[in-house]
């Protein structure tokens, strides 16, 4: 638009303004109006800063992979950047991006203006507001765990109102207000960008509050990792390719000035794609614990979407035909070029990582992070580049800055994307490969995970190289963006466009005839024919509304008919009788475990392939997961997957191990968690969750209404456990207290990671919670001694000890002193002074195993009692008071049974004094042997 | 340009006998041609739609063997009657813990990459001890007779500090030969964490 055009424009005023349109005139009714460029600057400029924010921040946890000793401060670490980097990447690169492209081409192709300018100014502060609020919530571990729908639930209602409240209503009312008749391909695929982000970003995110900053997602494990990844993959189909491919239908036509390849590809794409797109989720979780039917759907309908993609490819870079000449000199025009070959070589790559037996071994590799990133730096960044070097000289209505510079960035580029995803591949099949491995005698090559991560660590550095360039070149386009703006003119230019109104009475004409006509063929034929030539779909094209309804459709039913079932139908999550919800200090630690973004690093799913479960041990069941909200399978092991740590390690491992992995893994990248080691935990937050938990259908009673106390139970069970296997009683604080380890936050998530994959070897019994109850009398007993114990002076442990010695000590051993006829009681349950009691009152309340009572008579009428210590085809041996191996013939034998009764006597506490059991309990609570007594 | 029309002809020229035919649409200066979708494209999409319910058919149809689980189960049988179809089913009895730790490397190699993947993490790759005891000493904690091994790496010991493996292996056998490779590693003693508990005479006495 200029001046010249601007006077013709007032011209036309002069004659509109002279009076009543009338029929004689011939002139059209026209309105006059201008376009909104002010927030087409605004979006672009939020582009250049974000994308420059989302790929520092890549780079620097690039580097804290290769150097993890930089996480100088717990904000910084991998696993709660990793989220700030994807979520600035995707949502606010990507996202301003694509306003920037929605707001310029919507309202030349609409020829209107954005219906509501205070709406487009609000959709541009809340998305910023957005993104602040994310980069402030996710170094704090506040998050969701869900991959890039990381941010918390108050956020979550902040850009539902954004995307829909401003920017959803604004575009909308902009087509219904428009002066073009036919919506042009360019709006197809935003407003199934709009109506589609909207619905997976609700429905995935549906979810009970328990604080503030806290959230618990509704399904859990299997329903969960569907519905995280029916949103996972369409994000990247809806927000990072077809609002792309929209962006690219406007601007590669207008910078190559070359009419589109084809009309009818952009249709049959379009509509395959959106319809497509939805189902291919699953391919995500192949091998994970997800039905087989859905695993096999995700696959077919990936496969069917590589034609419906390279549609676009096609239709974008078949439209530089007679073009190809001024793509030597310009920027703009290399970097869509390229950009288009990387979405390209993408989108054939996405349906060949989604074949199974691929998927096996791509999965939890690098092979992922290559893909992604040939994805995002090749097609969504050159895009915006090329875009961006368009847009430049029109919205600031100069020339741009520097050609030159603009092409350095266009290389520096190019060889950044190369120098980052060759060694990435590299790096992705060399682990893929490796944990496959197998000797020829049938075992693992490289049976140490570190072996595995250490091999593609020069690979990384690599990527912290190629991840360089491509920021360099676009520090260069920030130069070149600077320099273009001062150059602007004083006041910007604001021609006045005209157009008329859209008359109400419009003709369509008439579908045109089958090109069968007079041939010899059937009615259908004819009538296929006349389908084939489209034009129903050119009447669809002038309906926005009912074009909007359409493609609604497309989507829900596909994600109905796959996500529906995993929710109606049980067989698809049988139940494991023994899988029992975590404890309350286990979901205190869970949530320590989320807040770390853990998952980042960390699988919790093994899958059934033999190179997996001789690394990991049996692998994943759906029915493991039911209590898990929200499921923690993760997408990259960095590091060895977890889902049968519990019970793997002892307490003190995994405390030494938080305080300093290195120091226990050599070759160790994970970072060191001293906050976790001195932070205090906070229990006030563990009701809420709870509550929360059993609203989702957590089976809990006690937990309800006691579980701080719970948690503190046990949390002191495992600082007991963990001071006897070597660790401190106390540590001292952050703050500079000395506070007892059983309080701070390591204790909580070792609760967690030692529960992690254990329920499903329990057995029935362990995990009913239903055991037998003692006797009223006894119970009173119990009850009696407890409350004497815990009233009066603290207990002696060098009294104790002596009185341990003429009491106990005949029969039971503890800290390697004592007798052999009871069990050792040194690694029991001593730690907790009720089970001290109970056994005490009543000792054949709970026998164990090797400790069960054998009544024999033998054919000589005599009668024995003792335990079982030894068994063969001749003989049995029995321990006795008297006798340690007291050998019988089974021959000899009249009758033999176990009895219910244990061999220790009951009422051993009856006679003591209140002092003396006092003392006598402080010994045998000791968690490790005293130093000296004497 | 005009002297040698045939061959100067760019390439848009050369499609002018079957030019593309323009749509009439135009929106903001941007056109359409009406071409047709390429053939490769059409055979390309109509072939991954075609493949998409053979497979799935024959993936769920309900004949045994296609399924992962069931491609699962026979790998892990096959790999086992490989590997253990010479020795059968261990006992972790003395006899045989003294005869594999003595005897060919190939079966005690089983019982190292068991030991690798799940004991180094405290034991140390050297067997020398870190978090955990150093396993090629003549000090033992629960240990006194070879056939104790056995017993520690199932049910675990120390309240934990050594977990209980029972569960956590595929085959029997992985536990027995771990238990033999152990018992090797005081062949080559080396000076790591130092000695705990008490000290125990060769496995062999």
């Amino acid at each position: 638009m200029n001046k010249a055009k601007n006077v013709e424009g007032a011209a036309w005023d002069v004659v509109v303004n002279s009076g009543e349109v009338d029929s004689r005139s011939m002139l059209p009714h026209l309105e006059s109006f201008s376009y909104d460029d002010a927030i087409v600057r605004m979006f672009s400029l939020a582009t250049l800063v974000w994308g420059l924010v989302a790929t520092l921040v890549g780079l620097f946890v690039a580097i804290l992979l290769v150097m993890p000793q930089w996480t100088f401060i717990e904000y910084v670490s991998f696993g709660r950047l990793r989220p700030l980097h994807t979520n600035a990447a995707i949502f606010a690169f990507g996202g301003n991006s694509i306003f920037a492209a929605v707001y310029y081409s919507t309202q030349r192709l609409c020829k209107a203006r954005m219906w509501s300018d205070s709406l487009s100014r609000l959709h541009f502060w809340g998305w910023q507001l957005i993104i602040v609020s994310a980069a402030i919530t996710l170094p704090l571990g506040i998050t969701q765990s869900k991959e890039y729908a990381e941010l918390e639930w108050p956020i979550d209602i902040a850009i539902a109102l954004v995307w829909v409240g401003f920017f959803g209503v604004n575009f909308f009312m902009t087509l219904v207000k428009r002066r073009e008749r036919h919506m042009y391909v360019a709006l197809w695929f935003y407003i199934a960008t709009i109506v589609t982000v909207a619905i997976l970003h609700v429905f995935n995110n549906l979810v009970v509050p328990s604080g503030l900053f806290k959230s618990v997602p509704i399904y859990a494990g299997v329903q969960d990792a569907m519905m995280q990844w029916w949103y996972g993959h369409n994000a990247v189909a809806f927000f990072l390719t077809t609002p792309f491919l929209g962006l690219m239908y406007y601007f590669l036509p207008k910078a190559a000035e070359r009419p589109v390849f084809s009309y009818k590809l952009s249709i049959i794409h379009f509509w395959s794609l959106v319809f497509i797109y939805i189902w291919a989720g699953p391919h995500h979780l192949h091998y994970t614990s997800i039905a087989a039917w859905a695993s096999s759907l995700g696959m077919v309908f990936s496969l069917m979407l590589w034609m419906p993609s390279w549609g676009g490819m096609i239709n974008g870079l078949l439209t530089l035909r007679g073009a190809w000449h001024k793509v030597a000199g310009d920027p703009v025009l290399k970097f869509f070029v390229v950009g288009i070959t990387f979405y390209g070589m993408a989108t054939f790559e996405g349906p060949m990582l989604s074949i199974k037996s691929v998927n096996a071994l791509s999965h939890y590799t690098d092979w992922t992070i290559a893909h992604v990133h040939a994805g995002a730096l090749g097609w969504n960044g050159f895009m915006t580049f090329g875009m961006l070097y368009w847009l430049l000289p029109r919205i600031f209505q100069t020339k741009l800055y520097s050609i030159k510079l603009a092409t350095w960035h266009f290389w520096l580029g190019t060889l950044g994307i190369l120098l980052y995803i060759i060694p990435i591949y590299v790096a992705g099949l060399t682990q893929g490969l490796m944990w496959r491995a197998f000797t020829p005698e049938g075992n693992l090559a490289y049976p140490d995970f570190v072996e595995t991560v250490n091999a593609i660590i020069p690979m990384w550095w690599a990527r912290v190289g190629g991840g360089s360039l491509y920021i360099t070149g676009m520090v260069l386009m920030a130069i070149n963006y600077v320099m273009t703006w001062r150059s602007r003119p004083q006041v910007y230019d604001v021609p006045v466009i005209q157009a008329a109104p859209l008359s109400k009475d419009y003709d369509d004409g008439l579908s045109p005839d089958s090109r069968l006509k007079g041939r010899p063929v059937l009615n259908l034929a004819h009538k296929l024919d006349r389908f084939e030539q489209a034009h129903w779909h050119r009447v669809w094209e002038r309906m926005p509304i009912q074009f909007t309804v359409w493609v609604t459709i497309a989507v829900l039913v596909a994600s109905a008919l796959e996500l529906v079932p995993t929710f109606l139908i049980r067989s698809n999550i049988p139940t494991i009788a023994t899988v029992k919800p975590y404890t309350p200090l286990e979901l205190a630690g869970r949530d320590i475990y989320v807040a770390e973004g853990c998952y980042n690093c960390h699988s919790q799913q093994i899958r059934p392939l033999f190179a997996e479960t001789e690394r990991y041990g049996e692998y994943s069941k759906p029915g493991e997961f039911i209590y898990d909200h929200p499921f923690q399978w993760g997408s990259r092991r960095i590091g060895p997957d977890l889902a049968r740590e519990g019970g793997k390690q002892s307490h003190y491992w995994h405390f030494e191990h938080m305080r300093d992995p290195a120091s226990i893994t050599k070759g160790s990248i994970m970072p060191a968690y001293p906050h976790l080691i001195n932070g205090e935990l906070n229990l006030r937050t563990i009701p809420g969750r709870v509550q929360a938990a059993a609203y989702l259908g957590a089976p809990y009673e006690r937990e309800l209404f006691d579980s701080i106390e719970m948690a503190s139970e046990q949390a002191q069970e495992i600082a007991w456990q963990l001071v006897q296997q070597g660790g401190p009683a106390e540590i001292e604080s952050g703050s500079g207290e000395t506070i007892p380890i059983e309080k701070t936050k390591v204790i909580a998530l070792i609760a967690y990671l030692q529960r992690l994959g254990v329920d499903l070897h329990k057995s029935p019994e362990d995990s009913t919670g239903e055991k037998p109850q003692l006797s009223e009398s006894e119970q009173a007993q119990v009850s009696k001694f407890i409350k004497v114990i815990k009233s009066g002076p603290e207990g002696d442990v060098k009294r104790g000890k002596s009185i341990f010695k003429t009491t106990c000590g005949a029969c039971h051993k503890l800290f390697d002193e004592g007798g052999d006829v009871g069990p050792d009681l040194t690694g029991t349950k001593r730690s907790s002074l009720k089970y001290l009691v109970e056994n005490s009152v009543a000792p054949s309340f709970e026998i164990l195993e090797n400790y069960k009572t054998e009544l024999v008579l033998t054919i000589d009428g005599e009668t024995f009692s003792g335990t079982l210590a030894g068994e063969d085809d001749e003989k049995i041996v029995l321990k006795t008071a008297e006798n340690p191996r007291l050998e019988i013939l089974k021959d000899d034998l009249e009758e033999r049974k176990e009895s219910t009764l244990s061999v220790m006597p009951p009422g051993q506490l009856d006679q003591m004094e209140p002092q003396e059991l006092r003392d006598l309990m402080k010994y045998l609570q000791l968690p490790v042997p005293p130093a000296d007594l004497n | 340009m005009n002297k040698t029309p045939s061959k100067t002809k760019d390439l848009g020229a050369e499609h002018a006998t079957n030019a593309p035919e323009l749509t009439e649409h135009s929106y903001d200066g941007i056109q359409e041609y009406d071409n047709p979708l390429p053939g490769w494209w059409k055979s390309l999409f109509w072939a991954s739609i075609l493949f998409a319910p053979i497979y799935y058919f024959y993936i769920h149809s309900g004949a045994e063997g296609r399924s992962i689980h069931d491609q699962y189960d026979t790998h892990m049988a096959t790999v086992f009657e490989l590997r253990f179809s010479q020795i059968g089913e261990l006992e972790g009895d003395r006899d045989t813990l003294l005869k594999y730790m003595k005897g060919e490397k190939e079966w005690l190699a089983v019982g190292k990459v068991v030991y690798q993947t799940n004991c180094v993490s405290c034991h140390g790759s050297d067997g020398g001890g870190l978090v955990g005891p150093n396993l090629t000493d003549d000090y033992w904690k629960h240990v006194r007779n070879v056939e104790d091994i056995v017993q520690v790496i199932e049910e675990g010991a120390a309240n934990g500090s050594m977990p209980a493996w029972k569960n956590r292996m595929s085959h029997k056998n992985q536990i027995v030969l771990t238990a033999a490779y152990v018992a090797s590693l005081r062949e080559n003693p080396v000076a790591g964490k130092s000695p705990e508990g008490k000290e125990i005479a060769p496995w062999d006495q």
